[in-house]
């Protein structure tokens, strides 16, 4: 497989699907370049899992097509397309030891000695011990990794992965993250996620689209998503953001400013997803470690040109490397900073007056229209 | 929104586009069912139909019978065999609870205690299945004979004459008494209420038992609130299984009893088999199915559980 | 007192174990009277010990020949429960069709049924038809009770297999024959051979249907019924001793081996 081959580019258009009234995807397109980690992320029910389906050809699309490099494959049943999924909590066949599992995809196409190639792919995931052991009598880690080496051994175009990694304790998840990146590189097939968990996605993936109700809220690269997010939604999603309501005061050159409360906040233009004319409101975004915390006493030394908000301490925890304060300011009740451990400031306690500074290069706008809460719920709930 | 790649919802294609050549699967539920469920058709409900309409015929085997809606059959039947009906009923409650009562420590002794021998004991409740069951109810001919040492015992503690008193018994006999019959049922159909059991305790989590322990609940208490509540469709379905095939029985009647225990069970075989009073026959195992369905209907309803197995 | 607190930790133990006894008691009478030599025509009362029946196990007329014709309807009823029955499970689990209650309800009925009630119906069809009663009257009614155990057997176990098994298989390359034949089989046989074992027991031990549905045809349980009212010859406790013993040792050997295999493969 050289680089200029896009046999494994995953190209859906308009592809949406529909259980009787209700729209389970709405009708996107999506190209996945050949070689690819490429992650769809979302909270339970936002149609990532359907999308995912689509590609694999276990749900057939209500409209639109699926086409794998310049082939069509929509109306393809799933066992005659280069495409192989590693199911959520794996679908190991119980039936059939590990060898058989790993076996069973080439059997199935009639290739006669499996053995050796069998065995290789076992060492691959370091299993080869295990080959005559039933799916019950491995751990979660191993069981894992058996799906991963079934789907693999038949060297499909493209790899599904749907949430590979729910199922497996938190170290053991990061220790597989890297293990599937590593192989990922490896063997260079397109390799498409589906997870939940934003982390697991902004680790792995070099691409995510973020999804929600069905749709796409926005598709980027891990850093652009976090550090430009579009929508609320993914402001939310994705780590945690500050969003404060503002009206769009004037305008200089490449920058807006804002009102905000009864002070002034500047955000670059071309870092505003939403329409801005003088008098209509937006949403200021800037997450927590991107502001610095002075006590009001030292209010005169922040530098010129910088975004300022004044509050009140309301808590402060210690995490560690870091301390997360909320503060409350008239402009937003609950303002979430989070400041580095390196020189602590005595006198940043609850219920000191504080002024919160930060870089405009650091604020992101969005339209006001949407709910600002929009991503938050869901935060919690994988928190808890 | 630069990067969101959101086709036009576009009004055209919200009609199926070409239709996908595989779509044949639609039929395939009705091929799958339609042997068997022919079957019980053919076999189960329209001999029902058959029963029905024969019950309200009138005739005689030499010059046919013939439907004249004679209801009158069904009262004639009631008035006749009411005792045999009601006998039923009892003996039959009274081999449920009985049931009831010997196989739930034997059920929560597999589940629960029975560690490394629950395999033996299933074993042991399962196999008798395998001799046949009228082998196994003569053999109670044995036990309950007049000599035997059972009824010996029952008769030197005059257990007998508490039991007689009551009418269960007859003197110091216990064949061919009403005891006998219901000791019978019991036995028979004991398994049908231990396995249910069985796997509604089995599904109870251990730690339950542990949890209300700590909660200040004494072992009887727990298993008063915790584990008999959760037990409850192993209750129901065991009830179920054992009350309606033995309010049918006539085997135990016939074997064990005599002309004063004869349930419904034997007076709708008399009737078929060897009077050949087909109306008579059909009415009375008619109104014994309405009468179960009737029982099981409510039941069902009052438990709240809707499987029967 | 350590006595009365020992019966209180034991007292569901002892209970258990009083009513298992109750349970293999008849089976211990069997056994025993299997060794007997009655006097009279009734095996009910010890004489004295013997091994007469056992030389002979089919020393007594028409025995034998009953037994076979219980085997055969038993075997023959258990091939087509299973199979109607399994169609029906895998349609009821596997597809939405119309008439789902109805299905439902003509699956549930036969169980909430007495014996005697279906026996007599079954019976005034036959007439009805002026069908000749005997072997093939006697399969139909068998296959007919058998089929809805079947059914929740294999419904029970087809329902709690993980669909995505399915998935899987077709997603490795496999048609819709080979899922079916490489995975979903193997994963209900448990369930199939449950309601298999349940419907051959059920078939071979039947009295009441068949005594309604047999015309003259003679079955083991209809011999049995028969020798209750003209004598029981020690023979029939042969035969019954005989089937628990084969019973046991079938399930003892099949759990044994599956304990060494087990066993060799952690």
């Amino acid at each position: 497989m050289t680089t200029t081959d896009n046999s494994g580019d995953v190209r859906l258009s308009g592809i949406g699907k529909t259980y009787g009234s209700f729209t389970a995807v709405h009708p996107l397109d999506l190209t996945v370049p050949q070689g690819s980690f490429f992650a769809l992320l979302g909270a339970s029910g936002c149609g990532k899992t359907t999308t995912l389906r689509m590609i694999a050809g276990l749900e057939e699309p209500t409209q639109g097509t699926v086409h794998l490099g310049d082939q069509d494959v929509t109306h393809l049943p799933p066992y005659k397309r280069p495409v192989n999924t590693v199911f959520q909590s794996y679908a190991l066949f119980p039936h059939l030891d590990i060898f058989e599992n790993v076996a069973f995809g080439l059997r199935r196409r009639g290739i006669k000695s499996v053995k050796k190639q069998v065995e290789e792919m076992l060492e691959l995931v370091q299993l080869g011990e295990q080959a005559r052991k039933k799916p019950h009598q491995l751990s979660g880690g191993q069981q894992q990794r058996v799906a991963v080496a079934r789907a693999l051994i038949n060297h499909p175009k493209v790899l599904l992965l749907d949430e590979p990694l729910g199922a497996l304790d938190l170290k053991l998840r990061r220790q597989m993250q890297l293990e599937l990146k590593r192989i990922q590189t490896e063997v260079g097939i397109t390799f498409v996620h589906v997870t939940h968990d934003q982390e697991e996605a902004m680790t792995m993936a070099d691409t995510v689209a973020v999804m929600n109700a069905g749709r796409v809220e926005q598709l980027g690269s891990p850093a652009d998503l976090y550090e430009n997010p579009g929508t609320t939604f993914v402001a939310n999603f994705l780590g945690t953001s500050n969003l404060i309501e503002a009206e769009v005061d004037s305008t200089s050159g490449d920058d807006l400013v804002l009102k905000a409360g009864g002070g002034k906040l500047v955000l670059p233009r071309a870092r505003c997803s939403a329409p801005a004319t003088a008098g209509g409101k937006v949403l200021v975004g800037v997450r927590p470690e991107k502001i610095s915390l002075t006590h009001a006493d030292d209010a005169g030394e922040i530098p010129e040109g910088r975004n300022r908000l004044t509050g009140k301490i309301a808590d402060a925890s210690f995490i560690g490397v870091s301390t997360q304060y909320v503060v409350e300011s008239p402009v937003c009740d609950e303002l979430a900073v989070y400041v580095q451990n390196v020189e602590r400031d005595g006198r940043l306690v609850p219920g000191a007056d504080v002024v919160l500074h930060w870089s405009p290069a650091h604020t992101f706008g969005l339209d006001a229209a949407q709910d600002i809460d929009a991503g938050v719920e869901t935060l919690e709930e994988e928190a808890a | 929104m630069s990067t969101l790649t959101e086709a036009p919802p576009p009004l055209a294609s919200a009609a199926p586009a070409k239709k996908p050549p595989r779509r044949r699967g639609r039929l395939t539920p009705y091929w799958l069912l339609l042997p068997g469920i022919l079957w019980l058709v053919v076999f189960f409900a329209l001999p029902m139909v058959y029963q029905a309409s024969t019950s309200v015929q009138t005739g005689s085997l030499e010059e046919g019978y013939k439907v004249t809606w004679h209801l009158a059959t069904y009262w004639d039947a009631l008035a006749e065999y009411w005792p045999q009906f009601l006998r039923s009923v009892l003996y039959a409650a009274a081999a449920t609870v009985l049931c009831l009562l010997l196989g739930y420590p034997l059920a929560y002794l597999i589940a629960f205690r029975a560690g490394r021998w629950r395999n033996l004991i299933m074993i042991l409740v399962i196999a008798p299945f395998f001799t046949s069951f009228l082998i196994r109810t003569l053999a109670w001919k044995t036990i309950l004979a007049d000599n035997s040492p059972v009824v010996h015992t029952l008769n030197t503690l005059h257990v007998l004459d508490l039991t007689s008193a009551l009418g269960w018994t007859a003197g110091d006999r216990v064949l061919a008494t009403p005891l006998a019959v219901v000791c019978g049922l019991t036995y028979n159909f004991l398994p049908f209420m231990i396995l249910p059991l069985y796997t509604s305790l089995e599904r109870i989590d251990g730690r339950l038992h542990e949890a209300a322990g700590d909660l200040y609940a004494r072992p009887w208490t727990t298993f008063r609130k915790v584990t008999f509540p959760l037990s409850m469709p192993g209750v129901v379905s065991g009830t179920l299984l054992t009350f309606i095939p033995a309010a049918g029985d006539y085997v135990n009647a016939e074997l064990l009893g005599s002309t004063d225990t004869r349930m419904i069970g034997n007076v709708i075989q008399t009737q078929f088999l060897r009077i050949l009073d087909y109306p008579t026959a059909a009415a009375l195992s008619f109104i014994l199915m309405a009468a179960i369905l009737a029982m099981v209907t409510l039941y069902i309803r009052r438990s709240g559980t809707e499987d029967l197995v | 007192m350590p006595f009365v607190t020992w019966l209180k930790r034991h007292l569901v133990v002892i209970a258990g174990l009083l009513t298992l006894s109750y349970l293999l008691l008849p089976n211990v009478i069997v056994t025993v009277f299997s060794f007997n030599r009655p006097k009279g025509r009734f095996n009910y009362e010890w004489q004295q010990f013997s091994l007469d029946a056992w030389r002979q196990p089919c020393g007594v007329a028409d025995m034998c020949g009953s037994l076979s014709i219980s085997l055969q309807i038993a075997v023959w009823a258990t091939v087509g429960a299973t199979l109607l029955g399994t169609m029906i499970a895998f349609a009821l689990v596997r597809y939405r069709f119309r008439a789902r209650g109805a299905v439902n309800s003509l699956i549930f009925l036969p169980m909430a049924m007495p014996e005697v009630v279906m026996a007599a119906s079954l019976l005034t069809l036959f007439l009805n038809m002026g069908a000749q009663l005997g072997f093939w009257t006697i399969l139909i009614a068998h296959i007919m009770f058998c089929l809805s155990f079947v059914v929740t057997a294999v419904k029970a176990r087809v329902m709690s297999m993980d669909p995505r098994l399915e998935e899987a298989a077709r997603d490795l390359y496999a048609g819709p024959a080979q899922t079916f034949l490489r995975v979903t089989l193997p994963i209900a046989a448990p369930g199939i051979a449950a309601g298999a074992l349940l419907s051959f027991a059920l078939s071979f031990d039947d009295f009441i249907i068949t005594n309604f549905n047999a015309g003259s045809t003679v079955t083991f349980p209809m011999f049995v019924w028969g020798s209750a009212q003209r004598g029981t010859p020690v023979q029939i406790n042969v035969i019954g001793t005989a089937m628990f013993l084969v019973a046991v040792l079938f399930v003892l050997a099949s759990m044994l081996i599956g304990n060494r295999r087990n066993r060799q493969k952690a």
